[in-house]
């Protein structure tokens, strides 16, 4: 089935559900999800259009247009299709759903994006530091804003 | 960190990261007696925050860094990046250069697949002669790579738009006297170590890994193809060369250690394969599309390049706007998957506190790579 297909049949589904869609590139899907239906359609995703396989998850901050992108990265085993599934949340407290009820190798990546985003998640049962000391007080380092102020004091 | 299983036996062990062979990494263990309950890995022992460092330097500037991600297999991960700026920018990339940077990829694959080979077997505790036999071997390919390129290790050789130097003159018989050497020694390996009863003893059944299980916690690499799963992006999605070369993806049904090492042992044989395609087929032609380092995209764009790597499948996300410099780069990389399902694996079947080292290194870890 080729992209444009499923992205249709994606549409169709859940039209009230999504902000948009397109096809990204060759073999590569971006749906951007509204926050109200966030987890049921990323749950449909994966149980009736086959993105079993998580792969990860981390943000985008857009500085000018105040609002920090979550994007969620699942394969599709069978068709050989990666999907992009997106959120858009105000940069100023982040704040949604986990998804690692639906995708649990979400854990590790969400955990990451907290960290480095800010974004709190709501649901998720092992928020334990990650990539940064435990101790750190430097702020979110991949937000735009981050100025580097050093790491602990 | 989560507390300990409240229990009277349970005991919680801190393992690594001085551990000989927990690499940069700190694994905590809830074990009862020789039982491992639960396993928690805590990452982050050497981040240094690449995704940032991408995000202030020019494209160019940049092939640096990435590199450092995973030494032993910097063609790869370096060619990952590359990508993604040519896909960003629409450079078109010549035929020749294509086929030199498949060979070095497959090249890097060896040379990281035979130092995992080495630790797989170190692991176990009986087969010292197996890594030094490696590490050996290893030289035949980076006298390769420092004849080619200058440096035998990150080589810093992908430029966006193709490669930096030609090959030199008698290369190619190289490459194919190399093959030959290494392909005998395929053969001791095999005999000294898959077939070794006590290495069959250690691995043959241990952390058992099912196809359901690898899909659902997103392994990738050679642990996703033991499990009998045949992903690879360099066939499902080609780049560089892959298209026009012929070699298979390799499989094992078996999903334990043992499984993942045997599909290391044979994807090195199909490397061979296709480092001697590119020695006797390789197109003549240019090496590379000239491309000023200080190239800018004209409007934003975001691009998404997936590379094959020794590990697993890398994948760049690289966000650009009208800048010398990226705006985002994400990096989805493969260790930090596969560490995921290292975690689960105590859940998954019995492992006991001694084969940890031996599961540990079936995910063939490098934590540069998962804590970026």
């Amino acid at each position: 089935m080729s992209e444009e297909a499923i992205l249709a049949q994606i549409m169709e589904a859940h039209s009230d559900k999504i902000e948009s869609a397109k096809v990204l590139q060759p073999r590569c899907l971006s749906v951007v999800a509204k926050m109200d239906g966030l987890v049921e359609v990323a749950e449909s995703l994966k149980t009736r259009f086959g993105f079993t396989m998580p792969v990860a998850c981390g943000g985008v901050d857009y500085l000018n247009d105040q609002r920090i992108q979550m994007i969620y990265y699942a394969h599709n085993p069978e068709q050989k299709i990666m999907l992009t599934y997106r959120v858009n949340l105000p940069r100023d407290g982040p704040k949604m759903p986990t998804l690692t009820m639906v995708w649990g190798a979400m854990d590790f990546h969400e955990r990451e994006a907290h960290e480095m985003f800010g974004i709190e998640f709501e649901g998720h049962t092992n928020m334990i530091p990650f990539l940064l000391p435990p101790d750190w007080r430097g702020g979110h380092p991949l937000r735009k804003d981050f100025k580097g102020e050093g790491a602990t004091q | 960190m989560t507390d300990p299983i409240i229990k009277p036996d349970v005991m919680r062990i801190s393992w690594g990261p001085q551990h000989p062979m927990s690499g940069q990494t700190r694994i905590l263990l809830d074990v009862d007696g020789e039982k491992v309950h639960r396993i928690i890995a805590d990452l982050g022992f050497t981040h240094r925050g690449i995704e940032k460092i991408l995000e202030n330097r020019t494209f160019f500037q940049g092939i640096i860094p990435i590199e450092r991600m995973v030494m032993a297999d910097t063609a790869n991960i370096g060619l990952s990046y590359v990508t993604a700026i040519e896909k960003a920018l629409g450079i078109e990339v010549p035929e020749r250069a294509n086929w030199i940077r498949s060979l070095m990829c497959e090249m890097a694959r060896i040379n990281s697949h035979l130092y995992a080979f080495g630790l797989q077997a170190e692991s176990t505790g009986y087969f010292p002669a197996v890594f030094l036999w490696t590490t050996t071997d290893r030289t035949i390919l980076l006298d390769l790579f420092e004849e080619l390129t200058g440096a035998r290790w990150s080589y810093n050789f992908f430029m966006p738009g193709g490669v930096h130097k030609d090959l030199p003159e008698g290369f190619q018989a190289k490459v194919v006297k190399g093959v030959e050497y290494l392909r005998r020694r395929f053969e001791d390996y095999w005999v000294a170590m898959v077939e070794n009863a006590v290495f069959e003893v250690r691995c043959d059944g241990l952390a058992v890994l099912k196809p359901e299980d690898a899909i659902r916690l997103g392994a990738t690499g050679p642990v996703l193809r033991g499990s009998g799963i045949p992903m690879d992006v360099r066939k499902d999605e080609p780049y560089a060369a892959y298209a026009d070369l012929d070699f298979d993806v390799i499989t094992e049904p078996a999903c334990d250690v043992m499984a993942r090492t045997k599909v290391r042992y044979r994807e090195i044989g199909e490397s061979l394969k296709i480092m001697e395609q590119v020695a006797n087929e390789i197109p003549g032609g240019e090496i590379a599309t000239k491309t000023s380092p200080f190239v800018r995209p004209k409007q934003p764009a975001e691009v998404m390049s997936r590379v094959e790597t020794a590990r697993g499948e890398i994948g760049i996300h690289m966000f650009t706007e009208a800048a010398p410099n990226p705006y985002r780069v994400k990096i989805n990389s493969p260790t930090l998957r596969n560490m995921y399902v290292f975690e689960r694996m105590a859940e998954l079947s019995e492992i006991l506190m001694a084969d940890i080292p031996v599961v540990i290194n079936s995910i063939d870890p490098w934590y540069l790579d998962s804590d970026r």
